[in-house]
């Protein structure tokens, strides 16, 4: 059917090409300073959201009439080393991602249009929307994915315009610092993706999802690779899931997020980003079939997730912090059922969760009157449901668990006190090695950066 | 064990110091002073306004804001620019600043300084130009960038710029050059050599050579600017180097926190603040979070050593040894005060040094220490209250925490092994000193005004040591503070002049109370109110108005048929002794109850939801199986607030309460209380409050047949903050009730019975309307209409319609403030718009709250009838012909206008002035927290104060009271009522009378009133408000109306 191959064609690369005009547009009027009105961008967020959510729509339309399961567009490769490397950039519709892309376009459009108001007059209004931009983009290139460099551009521009988003209010320290949290983050989940990227090329020798999961529509593939490449490239991929999704033990990332404008902490931290791992793993679900370790792998930390995830909610004084967890707890879940060999069961996990997570984001500074309008409905104060299974093991254990809880699993500074910590002292040990072996060659203080002051000059100097 | 004698207080200690009470007594009256610092903001649902200062009210306003700016690190006025920004669109006018300038220097102001004129002058100029000043590596950037050494400020004038080039040229090649030669000619000497007024300095001479003055006649122009900047320059350097300092230097801290993040960039709080903020944030906890703090009744104090004291806690480094300690803490039994005195030991804190030590530590997390204190004092406030003594274990919890992470943290950045007592000595050496101030920064500000004031290098060559040490004393002791202060001064003549002018011109005007008006309308005394009071008269001039404190004299706690608690409406200042309730109908009753069970089913079920959705099972049904239809309520009700809100009205309409209901107001049991037989007034009562609101607003004579009386409240949605918009006089919660009981009050005929005995006849056709007005959405809602005879069934639609149609204008008038809303709205399409603001979830501004007050008039509406007041003025009705001598009226009524008024006006000023210290910042990254109060982000400081969005478009100016009685009537309500007498005489709000008959004017300055000449003599006027204020976003001049 030419016909159809040519709309799809067509609307497949519309769905592309609208978010990357607004990343476009909104970039170089900044780069060039000349700021667009808050109402253009406005007006420029709604007609690419609108466009991209109707060519993906009709997508889906036509697919469904047609019966098509697979549709890919290919826009060749980009860097091509014969018989070693090629880095081709594919777009591919099926039936995991055409509904993540409308799941992508409807909450970040209606967040767009939460934003326009509710950024009204903030100083950093440009930048949100230039963030926001490159977010939508990067959903969306990562939801249609069919290679795995391409997943990994989406998964970069992702990654970057968050950590930045987080950081949005700069004049502070607490998000610059939470801001370079998940920013280290998200680096080591690159840092497995890439590793998983190279691992397929050597396996396979390049990065097509159809040669390493087998061919078929998704969800329907056979991969044809050996259980201990399967469990090589899993495992890496899962690493990279891991901290995407802020399973254990990234999960401290996730509250740190909060520091962002309400609109970029509920779309893209509640919602959306959270589940890009949960993602990941779906994509490669054929993969993990094929290596029992893996599942049970990423069945163990999803449950983990989840459980420590609730413990945490249960504490938390704040809404953000209580919201995050629980998003966190239900992703948790979605993974578990993925290592289970669920494919359906997640989609649609996923795609619930993120909707009614994004609204109870957006209207968590609402909860008091919430809280009011209950309690009259009710005709007392809300009960405080003490779970009963928590006073098992007496008041040591109770007091044991609470602050576990309340400590968020020591995750943090296990992962500062222990991890990073010694990396650094490691890497300093080096440094001081090296000086003083160079020290030792030269005969005296070899590096002079160390005695020299900065200098400022004086006056007169520039007279 | 090294750390075991720094970090573990040991019991020696403990016992030595155990006997000595009096140093505990001691201690805990120093942590009570300290915690009087702290902010004094109560849980958000009750948002009361009040002075931000509080603390510092005994001083005079501008001590005060400096002390607080000191204290609390935050701006006591707005930044220079601002009000250089101001001066250039001539908000600030130059001649108030030169007038406020010469009121501030008396007799000095003429005195002349070297080279600069008088006092005057130079102080004007440094009020007019920005000097640059800072670090001296800063200032090197500065010259290397602005090329500051290479071309005449621009602010100096062609003609200075001019004189200045040619001063120096005739200086150099007349005096200098002939100098320099004759110095050769002698032998360089300085020492012995005479070399009378044609000395060279060494600077100069490599100067000239450098220029390369053998060719000194074909210089060009720019080669003069640079060499006369460069003369110049060096003659400053030399001018100024060895004179005594002028300013003091700012003491150092004593936190050992400030010195270690000073020496080394770590930050110790952050340690601290991340666990304190996470354990207080659990204790004060209101229900937010399902699971509560283990110990949470044992106090603070003892639930924390409890929760940390285990083993097996967190691995941070920083916290090893701190299980150990709480343990022993707990174990030995430690108390709370005793641990601070221990700890404070440990940090090597002297006694004399304990109130600044204990004021910045407890400051340092100052919003929650700030709750803690609230919620410990108003336990009645909250629904789970704390034990007494919480700030003091809050406090012990800190300062051990402190411990260990300054032990820690010096450890770690400067290798500091010894105990914490000798850290600050150690810390001292490290920290790098800003003051004295360098020869650059002092010579660079009298470089660059002597460029201003065209001051050739050869002039101020030759001046001698006093004069140069007269010019910088006069510079540097004018610092910037003071220089806001005269800004701060000028900026508020401004705006005093233009409305005691506006007055005094409309006094002119003004037409008695209308005769026999068609009705009568009562609002809150709410400056936003003012608009809709107006835009009513202008379209039916035969209206009368008046203004109340919102609460109408019916101090109470009420509950609605469908609240589940009483809230009090009433100011803060007064707490109630009454409850009233809402009841239904006894027809509607059963109807009610079914309404009821459904209500309660519907809410347990969403609660259950709500909980439901954090937890693991319940998530995953929830989420997995109905979250895609949560994308319904999300797309409708973000990108269509209107239409989802009308819808979702359509639905609740059929479980809320039936309209039909009745307030419980008669008591016939002596005592009152909150249960039943109990909740009410008694007539008595009744009587006293009624005619005590009539008398108060003057309204005893000449009653209309329809009499409606307006309490307002503001409904947003989204917005923590909603409180805070609320009626002020009602103590944050909206004062419908109030209106329709004391409507209800004046209703009753054996009421007026009682009145009438007492000199207050109400006719029997006079009918009182009760309801309630939404500012966020501008509509108003009447109550108890069935009870209204038919007689005036007719009026009151009539009266309805006009109230719509000034509510109408009210939301237009109000648009065009809101930078979101077209200017070319119609009424009708304002209306939709502000109505549109208040469901959506996404505005940060539903309304903008008080922003913008600055009047208080107190007095007959006459005097302000017609008069656009720009929505600027609180306007409370009081008529001194019918005041006793005493002024007793007037005396009870600012008893209430006072604080509510002064505390909302000051709590703008400060959240304006500085909003990252004083307020809240902005709203966007919020976070509620235990239910109590918001924090930026993640986790921080619960801040209070208002959120930016609120003060946005404010101008901080002190609020001016205008009160129409005597000067002599005023000055003896100051001295009766403390409170008045501290706001005024220390200048926290700015007082004029207003006389009852001659309408003279008389400002209150420096202790005495002084009477005001208007200094203009006609406004502009309008025929309308509309034709005033159309097309016009910024605030707006006052006016005469003609329609009113």
């Amino acid at each position: 059917m030419p016909d159809f191959e040519q709309a799809s064609t067509l609307l497949g690369t519309l769905v592309v090409v609208s978010p990357l005009v607004m990343t476009f547009v909104l970039g170089i009027t900044l780069l060039l300073d000349w700021p667009l009105t808050e109402q253009s961008i406005g007006r420029l967020v709604y007609s690419s959201i609108v466009v991209g959510l109707s060519a993906a729509v009709v997508i889906l339309v036509l697919m469904l009439a047609t019966g098509e399961r697979h549709v890919a567009i290919d826009a060749g490769d980009w860097v091509e080393i014969p018989h070693h490397f090629h880095f081709s950039v594919k777009i591919v519709f099926d039936r995991l991602s055409v509904p993540l892309a409308i799941l992508s376009f409807v909450l970040a459009g209606t967040i767009g249009a939460f934003a326009t108001r509710y950024m009204h007059r903030e100083p950093g209004f440009n930048r949100f929307f230039m963030l926001y931009a490159i977010f939508v983009l990067g959903m969306v290139a990562t939801s249609l994915a069919g290679t795995i460099e391409t997943l990994f551009a989406g998964w970069e521009f992702v990654g970057l315009s968050s950590a930045l988003l987080v950081a949005f209010f700069q004049e502070r320290a607490a998000p610059a610092r939470n801001g370079l949290w998940v920013w280290t983050v998200y680096r080591v989940s690159d840092a497995a993706l890439v590793l998983a990227a190279v691992a397929m090329h050597h396996l396979i020798g390049e990065g097509d999802f159809n040669e390493l999961l087998g061919a078929g529509p998704w969800p329907d593939e056979t991969s044809n690779v050996s259980t201990g490449d399967a469990t090589i490239v899993g495992l890496l991929l899962v690493v990279a899931a891991a901290g995407k999704s802020g399973l254990v033990p990234f999960s401290g990332w996730l509250p740190r997020a909060m520091e962002g404008p309400t609109p970029s902490s509920a779309v893209f931290y509640g919602a959306l980003s959270v589940h890009l791992g949960a993602f990941l793993l779906l994509r490669v679900s054929p993969l993990l079939e094929r290596s029992p370790l893996v599942c049970v792998v990423v069945v163990a930390l999803g449950l983990m997730t989840a459980v420590f995830a609730y413990l945490a909610a249960s504490v938390q004084a704040d809404i953000k912090s209580a919201l995050s967890f629980a998003s966190l707890s239900q992703v948790g879940i979605i993974v578990a059922e993925i290592g289970l060999g669920f494919t359906y069961l997640p989609l649609f996990h996923l795609l619930g969760h993120a909707c009614l997570r994004t609204l109870q984001f957006v209207r968590a500074p609402t909860l008091l009157q919430d809280y009011r309008t209950l309690e009259n409905a009710i005709g007392s104060r809300l009960p405080r449901t003490a779970t009963p299974w928590m006073r098992f093991g007496g008041t040591g254990f109770h007091a044991w668990l609470y602050r576990f809880a309340l400590e968020r699993g020591y995750l943090d500074s296990l992962l500062t006190d222990y991890i990073v910590g010694p990396f650094v002292r490691t890497f300093r040990l080096c440094d001081s090695l090296e000086r003083r072996w160079t020290d030792f060659l030269s005969g005296e203080a070899s590096r002079e950066s160390d005695q020299v002051k900065p200098h400022f000059g004086t006056i007169e100097e520039f007279s | 064990m090294q750390s075991r004698t720094h970090l573990g207080g040991t019991s020696h200690i403990l016992q030595s110091h155990a006997a000595d009470r009096s140093k505990l007594e001691r201690l805990s009256e120093a942590i009570n002073d300290a915690a009087h610092l702290l902010p004094a903001q109560g849980p958000i649902t009750v948002f009361i306004h009040h002075n931000t200062l509080h603390a510092f009210e005994d001083l005079p306003f501008h001590d005060a804001v400096r002390k607080g700016a000191h204290v609390f690190g935050c701006q006591p006025y707005l930044s220079e620019e601002r009000y250089r920004e101001a001066l250039r669109r001539g908000r600030i006018r130059f001649a108030d600043l030169q007038e406020v300038l010469e009121r501030d220097l008396g007799q000095g102001a003429s005195e002349p300084i070297p080279c600069f004129g008088s006092r005057m002058q130079l102080r004007l100029a440094l009020l007019q130009y920005p000097l640059r000043t800072g670090p001296t590596a800063e200032l090197v950037w500065h010259v290397a960038e602005a090329n500051a050494l290479r071309r005449v400020r621009t602010e100096a004038s062609s003609a200075t710029r001019a004189r200045l080039l040619a001063e120096t040229r005739r200086w150099v090649l007349r005096d200098l050059r002939v100098g320099r030669d004759n110095q050769a000619r002698n032998g360089r000497n300085p020492a012995t050599g005479h070399h009378g007024e044609q000395h060279v300095p060494e600077s100069l001479a490599e100067l000239l050579d450098r220029f390369g003055d053998s060719d000194i006649e074909n210089w060009r122009d720019d080669d003069w600017e640079g060499f006369a900047l460069q003369a110049l320059w060096r003659v400053c350097c030399d001018g100024v180097r060895h004179l005594p300092q002028f300013t003091v230097p700012q003491g150092m801290s004593i936190r050992h926190r400030d010195l270690l993040f000073d020496a080394t960039g770590t930050d110790p709080d952050a340690l601290v603040h991340e666990l304190l903020i996470r354990s207080v944030a659990a204790f004060l906890d209101q229900g937010l979070a399902h699971w509560q703090l283990p110990e949470r009744d044992h106090g603070f104090y003892r639930a924390f050593c409890a929760l940390y004291g285990q083993p097996g806690g967190p691995p941070n480094r920083w916290m090893r040894g701190l299980s150990t300690e709480l343990r022993r803490l707990r174990n030995e039994n430690v108390s709370p005060l005793e641990s601070i005195a221990e700890s404070l030991e440990l940090l090597g804190v002297e006694e004399e040094e304990w109130d600044d030590y204990l004021s910045t530590t407890l400051l340092a997390l100052r919003g929650w220490g700030g709750m803690v204190r609230e919620v410990e004092l108003r336990g009645d406030r909250v629904v789970q209250p704390i034990p007494t003594g919480s700030l003091v274990e809050f406090l012990a919890v800190r300062l051990v925490l402190d411990r260990f992470a300054l032990a820690f943290l010096a450890r770690e950045s400067i290798d500091f092994p010894g105990p914490l007592s000798a850290l600050r000595a150690a810390l001292a050496t490290r920290t790098d000193e800003h003051w004295p101030p360098s020869v650059e920064q002092r010579a660079f500000l009298v470089f660059q005004l002597a460029q201003i004031f065209g001051l050739s290098p050869d002039l101020l060559h030759r001046l001698d040591e006093a004069a140069w040490s007269r010019i910088v004393e006069e510079i540097e002791t004018f610092s910037a503070i003071e220089r806001r202060r005269i800004f701060h001064l000028a900026y508020e003549q401004r705006f005093n002049v233009q409305t005691l002018d506006a007055i005094a011109v409309h006094a002119r005007r003004r037409k008695g109370r209308p005769v026999s008006p068609a009705f009568q309308v009562s609002c809150c005394l709410d400056e936003r109110e003012e608009s809709f009071r107006r835009h009513l008269e202008e379209i039916a001039p035969s209206v009368e108005t008046f203004g109340a404190a919102g609460f109408y004299s019916v101090p109470m706690y009420y509950r609605g048929a469908s609240d589940a608690h009483f809230t009090p409406l009433c100011p803060i200042v007064i707490k109630p002794q009454h409850w009233v309730t809402e009841d239904i109908d006894i027809k509607h009753a059963q109807e009610h109850r079914r309404r009821a069970k459904t209500r309660r089913v519907l809410g347990a079920a969403s609660h259950r939801v709500h909980i439901g959705s954090r937890t693991v099972a319940g998530g995953a049904l929830l989420t997995g199986g109905l979250g895609v239809l949560a994308s319904i309520p999300l797309v409708g009700r973000i990108l269509f607030p209107r239409l989802t809100a009308q819808l979702r009205q359509l639905a609740s309409g059929f479980v809320q309460a039936p309209p039909v209901s009745n307030l419980c107001l008669e008591r016939n049991d002596p005592t009152p209380g909150d249960e039943n037989g109990h909740i009410g007034f008694t007539l008595a009562e009744m009587c006293d409050m009624g005619e005590r609101l009539l008398r108060d607003i003057g309204l005893i004579d000449g009653f209309s047949r329809l009499v409606m009386l307006l309490g307002h409240g503001s409904n947003s949605q989204n917005n923590p903050h909603n409180s805070a918009y609320m009626c002020g006089a009602c103590g944050g919660a909206a004062g419908g009730p109030n209106a329709r009981a004391i409507a209800r009050i004046l209703n009753d005929p054996r009421v007026r019975a009682v009145l009438a005995e007492r000199q207050l006849a109400i006719p029997a056709d006079t009918f009182f309307v009760g309801g309630h007005h939404n500012t966020c959405n501008d509509s108003v809602t009447y109550s108890d209409l069935e009870d209204m005879p038919a007689s005036h069934r007719e009026e009151f639609d009539e009266a309805r319609r006009l109230i719509d149609a000034a509510l109408e204008r009210n939301a237009h008038e109000r648009c065009r403030r809101f930078m979101s809303a077209p200017l070319t709205l119609s009424f009708a399409q304002a209306r939709e718009h502000v109505e549109a603001r208040s469901e959506d979830l996404a505005q940060t501004r539903p309304e903008l709250g008080h922003a913008t007050n600055a009047i208080v008039f107190v007095g007959r509406r006459e005097w302000t009838r017609g008069l656009f007041l720009d929505r600027r003025a609180f306007l409370t009705s009081y008529d001194p012909t019918q005041d006793d001598a005493e002024c007793s009226i007037l005396t009870r009524v600012l008893g209430a206008v006072f604080p509510v008024c002064s505390g909302i006006n000051l709590e703008y000023y400060f959240s304006h002035v500085d909003n990252r210290g004083f307020g809240c910042g902005t709203k966007l990254p919020h976070n509620l927290a235990a239910l109590l109060g918001v924090m930026d982000g993640a986790a921080s400081d619960l801040r209070t104060g208002l959120p930016w969005q609120m003060v946005e478009i404010h101008e901080p100016v002190r609020s001016l009271f205008i009160i129409e009685t005597s000067p002599e009537a005023m000055t003896r309500i100051m001295d009766r009522d403390l409170g008045i007498g501290r706001l005024c005489r220390n200048g926290w709000v700015q007082l004029a009378v207003l006389h009852p008959e001659t309408g003279a004017i008389d400002l209150f300055d420096e202790g005495q009133f002084r009477r005001y000449h208007a200094r203009a003599s006609v406004l502009p006027t309008a025929p309308s408000s509309v034709d005033w204020y159309r097309g016009w976003r910024d605030h707006l001049e006052f006016a005469e109306i003609e329609a009113s």
